[in-house]
């Protein structure tokens, strides 16, 4: 992949969850699916897909009838990519002709430390204050809401900082930079 | 007296004004200019020692302006005793089924009000509330909501706004079924939905532990000297990294200050009652300030020793 952004102090968050959909293009047969197959489970009363999960890479993918698919688990976007072949490769092998269709990465989870603590209220009341939502009553982590790239971050007092949102790696490496002078203000 | 224009002499006469029977009568030929006229002086005469709670000038209760019509519309009562005929309890029944576009306002102003009264709060905080509630109103986006959550969520925001903030475990208290979860969610819709409609506007500080210490500390019944020193504490406390929620922070402390103190100790259980905090939290809260306890107690109101003696966690 591309060389790393070069961040003055040397932090590169880690990927911990790609989310990605991807459609098979094929009506399915939820019940067929399910007793045809080992690693899943369908209760239609509770959920109306069928869930199933494979060991490598840990992922878990919800299979629609409609023929779409969501893969979720994996810690890499070619990960991600492998699994969801693997999942259609199953549903192609249970007997539906299935097609691998727009695959696309929806949502990219990471987090990371900046090793050292934060003081959040200072954070909201300064003019980040309108991004972010610190209500240490309902959550500990300060809410704060990048408009550019427009994606989620939960920033903790210890210092670890989640990344939620981002549809490519670039994003949150963007906002982490963005972030980070910012955090750095407010260091304890 | 006066000078009028008589349509029947043609020419400005002088007309007399007859107050009997309020009309304008022109002196030379008698013809009646105008009649019925209003007179517009006042209907009652109030004197200085007469008081009594029915002040004859005024009638009806004070304009509302978040009403559409003011407040101003006239219902018909259902008349008490036995009922009379069968028309005027029908009628009133029938205009009240009638639309009356705010008549869900009305009952949401009323719940508030009800909420604020059981809270103690003063006036400015409940209307602040029916505003709030107002403005969320107008965008129709809040139908399927729980109603009872974005009321408590109102009187939430109005409370935070006005630097008097309660917890949601006590807006809890007087909201009827609103779980501390729903409240926070329509919390975060309304301040969107305010941010929405007027950009950026909501201004909310961060709680402080300081905000709360008053009230915790009367509703336990500590003395003044007790009460300062708490204040005190918690101000200190903000230095130190202390990852608690910062109502966790002020029971902790008032259980450290009450420990201290000569007079009748409050139990864990009352400190809980009081703060809404549980115990097992009060005793972790404890356990993360007993470390910084000798800088954070004011040293005029504990001796050294006394925290020596402070049973240690």
């Amino acid at each position: 992949m591309a060389a790393r952004r070069n961040n003055p102090s040397g932090i590169v968050p880690t990927i911990q969850n790609i989310v990605s959909t991807v459609d098979l293009d094929c009506v399915l047969d939820l019940n067929h699916i399910a007793l045809h197959s080992r690693n899943s489970e369908y209760f239609p009363k509770r959920f109306s897909a069928v869930i199933m999960r494979i060991k490598d890479p840990k992922t878990t993918a919800l299979i629609f009838a409609s023929g779409k698919m969501v893969c979720t688990g994996a810690k890499t976007e070619a990960q991600s990519k492998l699994a969801a072949r693997k999942f259609a490769r199953i549903i192609q092998k249970l007997g539906f002709p299935a097609k691998f269709r727009d695959f696309r990465i929806q949502n990219i989870v990471a987090s990371c430390d900046v090793q050292f603590t934060i003081r959040l209220e200072k954070f909201a009341c300064t003019s980040h204050g309108a991004f972010s939502t610190y209500e240490p009553e309902l959550f500990p982590g300060l809410i704060y809401r990048m408009k550019q790239p427009k994606l989620v971050l939960l920033i903790f007092v210890s210092g670890n900082v989640v990344i939620a949102g981002a549809k490519k790696r670039d994003d949150f490496y963007t906002a982490f930079d963005n972030i980070y002078p910012v955090l750095a203000e407010f260091k304890k | 007296m006066g000078d009028a224009f008589c349509s029947d002499c043609k020419r400005q006469t002088e007309v007399v004004f007859d107050h009997s029977a309020g009309d304008t009568v022109c002196s030379e030929c008698g013809l009646v200019l105008e009649s019925h006229s209003i007179d517009e002086t006042s209907e009652w005469r109030t004197f200085a020692n007469e008081s009594g709670d029915n002040d004859p000038v005024r009638v009806g209760g004070p304009t509302n302006p978040l009403l559409a019509d003011g407040g101003l519309s006239t219902v018909i009562a259902k008349p008490n005793g036995g009922s009379g005929e069968f028309l005027s309890s029908s009628l009133g029944r029938w205009q009240n089924r009638g639309s009356n576009p705010d008549r869900g306002l009305i009952l949401a102003f009323k719940t508030i009000a009800t909420m604020s009264d059981r809270l103690g709060l003063v006036a400015t905080i409940k209307d602040r509330a029916n505003e709030i509630y107002k403005r969320v109103e107008d965008q129709k986006s809040s139908r399927g909501r729980n109603q009872d959550a974005l009321l408590a969520a109102c009187l939430y925001i109005a409370c935070r706004q006005e630097d008097k903030p309660r917890t949601v475990k006590e807006i809890c208290s007087v909201a009827n079924g609103a779980t501390k979860k729903e409240i926070g969610r329509a919390k975060e819709y309304i301040v969107k939905q305010l941010g929405l409609e007027t950009g950026q506007s909501v201004e909310m500080g961060t709680i402080h532990a300081g905000d709360f210490m008053r009230r915790f500390c009367s509703n336990l019944g500590m003395n003044n000297q007790a009460v300062k020193a708490a204040q005190e504490a918690v101000q200190k406390s903000e230095e130190f990294d202390i990852r608690r929620s910062p109502i966790s922070i002020a029971a902790a402390v008032i259980y450290i200050i009450t420990q201290l103190s000569e007079e009748k100790k409050p139990s864990l259980k009352d400190i809980s009652g009081a703060t809404g905090v549980a115990e097992g939290t009060i005793r972790n809260s404890y356990k993360d300030l007993h470390p910084h306890v000798l800088k954070i107690i004011p040293s005029w109101f504990a001796k050294e020793e006394d925290l020596k003696n402070l049973c240690s966690p």
